[in-house]
């Protein structure tokens, strides 16, 4: 029950929480057989079918029922179409040449089993609304981020209105106390200001005064020093990418392996974003998404594609993705050897890609975090011929100790500087 | 004899005049730094006043700043439909063949993300071996040429192609109607499939059309000879790899020679010294050539004594043989030939003789002498002949005679510049415009295109499809490994197009190899497969051996018609420099920037003359440091030709030498304006022969009038150190390997202690002999010697070098032949940039890695404290000494010492050691203190004086500062910022990727995987690369050769680059 693990997940949310009892009324409704309809739809249709009314390869099955002849029909027809042309049946003559690809025969399909799938392709609609919803909404984890920002500003504002009236307060009580003062016809002691005051104070408490300038001399360096070395440091960058791909649907929801898209990684130094004939091994079919049309839509717009004749046109434009992990041209990085070698997870450097909606640099990608990890990993020397030749010409590695990638001169300049 | 020999790396250090020394004490010549800046006027033309200077920096560091926070925006774009070979990252390589009317091979092309980025051999050809020289491997970056046309012109106004097929069409049309004359002048064509689309053209124009081959570099004369003694007009194959003897009349074959590269290739097999057998080689020229550089016996002779000497060669090996000998043929260097001679009839069948005379009767006496000594069929393949040079000079004088004449209708030129490159260019050009329809191919708007109604202009061959048949039976195929930058059309498509046939020449060519498939061992398989294996392997070799045809040459009658060249006073020789070639890649940087093997002058040609000349007439030597060349005015029939004179040791008194390929007006950036051209002095040969006049020029004021020559190698001098390069003969070699190279002892004060740490004397050591100190070892028997071996002798703490990788490198002196592939392969693989010739002037060329050339002197110290001469005197003889001097080269670049001292003296740690072996530089952490390359004794470490990538027009001529240059570089390899040091890194990214690829393989690296960039350009293999503690090596063994020693040795850095003693195969007292 994926949707509804879903839903009870984001349950903070009365709107959602509402969908989802809608969703499971709907749901409990169908019985064994609508489950066992969807798994064998799945596994048997969806490759040329929707259950809408959308055609992908085949027609969309919405309100086969209505158009066929009878539930009987389609049961015949699902198993074997060449044989009902062939048989001279009007209908099957009528629909046999609504693509150049013909019905493939099903005939290893129980009648209970195709009658299962003609009962959820009936009962289809209403899931797939509450599946959109909660989707949608649990892809917003702008939020929090905006949150920070906003409660920031609202402190720096707080600050500022409690210094003006500060401010204003001081004056009113300087104006008073001369009113006061002026009535009385006492005279001022002495009219510092407010400038004299601070000076008269501060020469007053030179303890006090050479503390606090050398506490707020040292946090100003402090904090210099700490803005300096994050100069070029861009942890937590998260640009805005001209087609919002979400890697929690695809690698986590769909669960969708890495190196399916990024085929770089294991064989380059790249790990390059897929080209568009790679989003296109699903998109032909999967032209709607939780968000609806318009995403799945730029990569047929960049392609110039007609998803609905299914022809590509001749002014593709590529897409211009914003780079996020950009490391200086002066390093030289390698996925193979990290993934291939390494055999180093993806997550361990990128994060949980599975659980970003928006893609975010994870690590700091500053060379003391490339040291660290070369100063603790160790080096898998069994079975690899290379190593164990490395290992038996070099015996210093013989003690016992692990080899960590620094012992086999992972700190090396040259390693990644050329 | 050969121990105290001294060499000298130029005429300056010969006479070690003050400046040399001055020049030799700074790595960096001062004067070139702000000083240049602030005595330059501009300083004072400008208008920003110091106030607002402070502004000015006040604004910029400020933007600075705040640019520096802003998160910088970078797009990432992949494919829209990747293609399936390509994976970013991971380079492809495509079989592909270079032919340019001189130099073929089959290549691999090196592709990044379809970019092509480097050239290197394809070992699988058995015509080219894997040999490729300088001008193929750089040819690469004449693709990314922006002078190159952007799409078709007339009248040299852009237009488009459907009105160039329609009008050029049309008018071949009615020329073909009226039986007009319809001329394609071409270069040597060695494509079948090209050959066949010119036949389909002409058999649509009608009997009008005729086919005329014109070779710049013309072997005319040998076509001819070869074509009346054997009947086959073409050039044989040498086979230099089993040739004992070479005796070559003028012919550098290695540098400007048909298939030079695999000439090399074969030559260098011959000079190892290993086993006590190497080739002899005798050279009789004028010009120091690059292989008379690297002969054994160099004879200096007149051009007008060229003849005579070969006459006399037949004449003296026909007596031996039992032929019938010619009249003549005495001639004074008759002493060396009958050596020669004799040497030659020894290895009867093994032996090769050349000559580069482009008279046919020269040439068929060369044949006939080739014939007597039956070398034909073994050394010398006629019976599957080359096809490398078609061109018949008479066909082309008759051409142009024809043009002027108005009896041309039209003119096809593809391939060719005869407005450049033709003897008499007037003429040419008078034809040209004689021509109703004029169309020219070329690939930019070139001399000759200048003067054509029509460019037609063809793809570089890295965006063409070819075919090739450069020697009878062996294929090959070029293959596109981009698409094409420009709107332009391949020159056979165009020709097929107005043949009224719209295939595209890859189908063509595919069609036309049906019958090559047929006709082929392989029939038995389908067309596709065997068509798809061929243009994967690049070549095919379809095992036919011809026949070796019988002589039939009159040598008698050939002998009588040799044409006299002139003699005179000065006798002028051209010739063609191993970087330029004929000069269609001039406006190729990398080649323009390369130093010439034998002079070490860049950016330049110039006449050269023997230093003993110039200093009879009163000439500067450039020995006073400043590198002021006197210029000369050379006249010829009416031709004046003003250029720098430079000294040339080893030149022929009363000759002097010009180098054609420079002197271009319409190459582009890089090419033009460039030196002075040649040709016109040519008219059919290049021995010349006797010249009107050479006089020095003067200007307005009267004074001389100098030119500053960009040379190279007096920049980079050994600090006076000249026990760098050892040599010895062959004989003493025989009866010692170790000979010319004994282990270095050194003297250690506390004898018998370790050695190691304590006072060592001076700081250059004490040199000695192994056995040369017996005797004082024996005196001091009881209290241990006080000697020790130089690798014992120790100041820092060892790495652990004996464990792990060990990157190592082996250069053979004997095989290295100076040519410079390396030069230009280093400097493609590893972007190192192209700094003009300004620069070059001031020293800081930036090639990582250099060819040292030496000359070399007979006088001696001792010989002069034996004959009593004085240290002025002494110098003096060494002069003539080095008028016919032995030459060395040695390619150094940074040895990757053990003991490395520039690591110890960087104050930032920006160049450290690697547990590899590896001497690390590490550019973003350099600081450019310049402390490593003052501490470094092999200067081979060079300064970044400049953004030179950054769009300064300074630098335009840098393929980094060129929006499509840039095109060229390795994305593996930084481009090295302003500031910062940089020098060989032992190509670092080619030993990591071939690392990783064993890593992922799970095996030991393979040693032929693992290759530098100058390794693997290097045509001799004189240059190895290795992992020397992987005991199954190549560097692993021949560093334990006897030849083998470290270069400097006595410093004790104990560097992982070896050197191997030149052993010269000459008798003593010999040349």
């Amino acid at each position: 029950m994926l949707v509804n693990d879903k839903i009870i997940k984001r349950s903070n949310s009365v709107k959602l929480y509402s969908l989802a009892i809608t969703a499971l009324i709907v749901l409990s409704s169908f019985g064994a057989s609508a489950q066992d309809g969807e798994k064998l739809f799945k596994q048997n249709c969806a490759t040329c079918h929707l259950p809408t009314e959308k055609a992908l390869v085949g027609p969309g099955l919405k309100g086969i029922t209505d158009r066929a002849p009878s539930e009987e029909w389609i049961v015949e027809w699902v198993k074997n179409p060449t044989a009902m042309i062939a048989s001279g049946d009007a209908y099957a003559n009528e629909i046999k040449d609504y693509s150049p690809t013909a019905m493939t025969a099903f005939g290893y399909l129980a009648d209970e089993e195709i009658i299962s799938i003609i009962d959820y392709v009936k009962n289809y609609a209403p899931v797939v609304e509450a599946a959109v919803v909660a989707v949608v909404s649990d892809g917003d984890s702008d939020a929090e981020a905006s949150d920070d920002g906003t409660l920031r500003n609202v402190l720096i504002g707080i600050g500022g209105l409690l210094f003006i009236l500060i401010f204003v307060l001081s004056s009113v009580r300087r104006s008073l106390t001369q009113l006061v003062s002026g009535k009385d016809g006492v005279d001022t002691p002495e009219e510092r200001g407010t400038w004299g005051s601070i000076t008269h104070w501060m020469a007053t408490h030179r303890g006090w005064t050479g503390m606090t300038i050398l506490v707020g001399t040292l946090l100003f360096l402090q904090w210099g020093v700490q803005d300096l070395m994050n100069i070029g440091v861009y942890q937590g960058y998260k640009p805005t990418q001209p087609i919002a791909f979400s890697h929690k649907i695809h690698a986590g929801q769909n669960g969708i392996n890495c190196v399916y898209c990024h085929t770089g990684a294991e064989k380059g130094k790249h790990s390059n974003i897929p080209s568009l004939n790679v989003c296109m091994n699903c998109h032909t079919y999967v032209q709607e998404g939780p968000s609806g049309t318009e995403e799945i839509g730029k990569i047929y717009a960049a392609l110039d594609y007609d998803p609905e004749t299914k022809v590509y046109g001749d002014s593709p434009t590529p897409v211009e993705w914003v780079r996020v992990h950009n490391l200086p041209d002066f390093s030289y990085f390698n996925h193979s050897q990290h993934v291939v070698i390494g055999k180093i997870e993806c997550q361990e450097c990128h994060g949980a890609m599975e659980e970003m909606g928006v893609v975010e640099q994870h690590s700091p990608l500053t060379m003391g975090w490339c040291i660290n990890c070369h100063r603790e990993t160790s080096v898998q020397v069994a079975n690899n011929g290379y190593y164990e030749d490395m290992h038996e010409r070099t015996p210093s590695w013989h003690d016992g100790e692990a080899i960590t990638v620094e012992r086999i001169g992972g700190l090396e300049c040259a390693k990644c500087h050329y | 004899m050969s121990k105290t020999k001294k060499y000298w790396t130029g005429l300056d250090q010969l006479h070690n005049t003050p400046e040399f020394q001055e020049r030799a004490e700074n790595e960096f010549t001062p004067e070139a730094t702000a000083d240049n800046l602030l005595e330059s006027d501009k300083l004072d033309e400008g208008s920003t006043k110091r106030r607002d200077f402070l502004k000015f920096l006040g604004f910029s560091v400020g933007v600075a700043t705040l640019a520096a926070c802003e998160t910088p925006v970078v797009k990432s774009i992949p494919y829209l439909n990747k293609p399936e070979e390509i994976t970013p990252g991971v380079p492809n390589y495509y079989a592909s063949t270079f032919f340019d009317g001189t130099d073929y091979a089959s290549i691999l092309v090196k592709t990044r993300e379809g970019r092509p980025i480097k050239i290197v051999g394809n070992k699988k050809s058995k015509l080219s071996r894997g040999a490729v020289n300088a001008r193929i491997n750089s040819s690469v970056l004449s693709l990314y040429d922006s002078a190159r046309a952007p799409g078709p012109m007339k009248g040299g106004e852009a237009t488009d192609w459907s009105t160039v097929d329609a009008e050029v069409g049309a008018a071949l049309a009615k020329l073909g109607e009226a039986g007009g004359s319809i001329v394609i002048l071409t270069e040597t064509i060695i494509s079948p499939s090209t050959n066949k689309a010119i036949a389909e053209f002409a058999a649509k124009y009608g009997e009008g059309v005729k086919h005329v081959t014109y070779d710049a570099i013309s072997a005319s004369g040998a076509l001819e000879a070869n074509e009346a003694c054997f009947g086959v007009k073409a050039l044989p194959s040498y086979n230099f790899a089993s040739a004992d003897v070479v005796v070559s009349f003028g012919a550098d074959f290695i540098a400007g020679f048909p298939n030079g590269a695999a000439n090399a290739l074969g030559y260098g097999k011959m000079r190892s010294p290993k086993g006590g057998k190497m080739s002899r080689h005798f050279q009789f020229e004028s010009n120091m050539s690059l292989a008379g550089s690297n002969a054994d016996v160099r004879v200096a002779i007149k051009p007008s004594e060229s003849a005579a000497a070969v006459i006399s060669l037949y004449n003296k090996v026909a007596s031996a043989t039992g032929g019938n000998t010619l009249n003549g043929g005495t001639s004074e260097y008759d002493a060396t030939i009958a050596k020669a001679a004799k040497e030659l009839v020894a290895a009867k069948g093994k032996g090769i003789v050349i000559s580069n005379s482009n008279d046919a009767g020269v040439q068929t006496v060369v044949n006939a002498i080739n014939n007597l000594l039956g070398n034909y069929g073994s050394t010398l393949n006629m019976a599957n002949p080359l096809y490398l040079k078609g061109g018949v000079d008479s066909e082309m004088d008759q051409l142009v005679a024809n043009m002027k004449g108005g009896k041309v209708g039209a003119l096809l030129i593809h391939g060719v510049n005869p407005s450049y490159s033709y003897g008499n260019i007037a003429d040419f050009n008078a034809g040209l415009a004689k021509v109703d329809l004029t169309v020219s191919f070329a690939d930019r708007l070139d001399e000759t295109a200048a003067g054509v109604t029509y460019l037609a202009p063809d793809n570089h061959y890295l965006e063409s499809w070819n075919d090739s048949e450069a020697q009878a039976g062996s294929y090959s195929l070029t293959q596109p490994t981009i698409q094409p930058l420009f709107d332009t059309r391949q020159f056979q498509e165009s020709l097929l197009k107005w043949a009224g046939n719209d295939s595209d020449f890859f189908s063509y060519i595919k069609a036309n190899w049906a019958d090559v498939h047929t006709a082929s061992p392989d029939a038995g398989l389908l067309f596709s497969d065997f068509f798809n294996t061929t243009l994967f392997n690049g070549v095919f070799e379809s095992g036919t051996v011809g026949e070796t045809p019988a002589f039939v040459g009159d040598v008698a009658a050939a002998a009588g018609a040799i044409k006299k060249v002139t003699s005179g006073e000065f006798e002028l020789e051209l010739y063609v420099k191993a970087g330029m070639g004929d000069g269609s890649q001039a406006n190729n940087p990398w080649l323009q920037e390369l130093p010439d093997p034998i002079s070490r002058v860049t950016w330049d040609n110039y006449i050269t003359m023997s230093p003993k000349q110039m200093k009879e007439m009163d000439f500067s030597r450039l020995e006073r440091g400043d590198f002021m060349a006197n210029v000369v005015e050379l006249k010829l029939n009416g031709v004046t030709i003003t250029a720098p004179v430079y000294p040339s040791p080893g030149q022929k008194y009363g000759t002097v030498g010009l180098a054609v390929g420079y002197g271009r007006t319409a190459a582009g950036k890089c090419g033009d304006e460039v030196g002075v051209n040649a040709y016109p002095l040519s008219s059919g040969s290049f021995s010349v022969g006797a010249v009107s006049s050479i006089e020095m020029a003067f200007d307005e004021d009267g004074d001389p009038v100098v030119y500053e020559i960009a040379q190279t190698q007096s920049h980079h001098t050994l600090m006076g150190r000249d026990s760098i390069l050892k040599e010895t003969t062959l004989e003493e070699y025989k009866q010692d390997p170790k000979a010319g190279n004994p282990d270095l002892m050194l003297y250690v004060s506390s004898a018998g202690g370790s050695g190691h740490g304590d006072d060592h004397g001076d700081s250059h050591g004490e040199e000695g002999h192994g056995d040369g100190h017996g005797n004082e070892e024996a005196a001091k028997e009881e209290h241990a010697s006080p000697f020790l071996p130089a690798s014992e002798v120790n100041l820092w703490a060892d790495h652990a070098i004996a464990t792990g990788h060990r990157w190592g490198m082996t250069v053979d002196l004997n095989t290295c032949i100076g040519c410079g592939a390396c030069v230009t392969a280093c400097g493609a693989e590893n972007n190192v940039p192209v700094v003009g010739k300004e620069e070059v002037r001031r020293g800081r060329d930036m090639h990582w890695l250099r060819i040292d050339r030496y000359y070399s002197s007979e006088m001696t110290d001792e010989k002069a404290e034996e004959e009593g001469i004085g240290v002025i005197d002494k110098f003096t003889l060494m002069e003539t000494a080095a008028e016919t001097p032995q030459v060395a080269y040695q390619p150094v670049m940074c040895q990757h010492c053990n003991h490395a001292p520039c690591e110890t003296v960087c104050p930032v740690a920006a160049t450290t050691h690697s547990n590899e072996g590896l001497n690390m530089m590490t550019y973003n952490r350099c600081i450019g203190t310049r402390y490593c390359a003052n501490n470094c004794p092999y200067k081979v470490r060079r300064f970044n004086w400049f953004q030179y990538y950054n769009g300064s027009q300074d630098f335009s001529k840098n393929p980094a500062n060129d929006e499509l240059g840039r095109m060229v570089l390795n994305p593996d390899v930084v481009v090295r910022s302003r500031g910062v040091m940089e020098k060989c890194s032992f190509c670092v990214q080619g030993i990591q990727a071939a690392k990783l690829k064993a890593k992922k393989a799970g095996r030991k690296v393979d040693n032929a995987e693992v290759q530098t960039a100058c390794a693997e350009a290097c045509p001799t293999n004189a240059i190895m690369f290795g992992d020397l503690n992987d005991k199954e090596s190549w560097v692993a063994e021949i560093a334990k050769d006897e030849r083998s020693y470290h270069l400097l040795e006595e410093v004790g850095v104990q560097p992982n680059v070896y050197y191997m003693t030149k052993v010269r195969n000459v008798e003593e007292n010999e040349a």
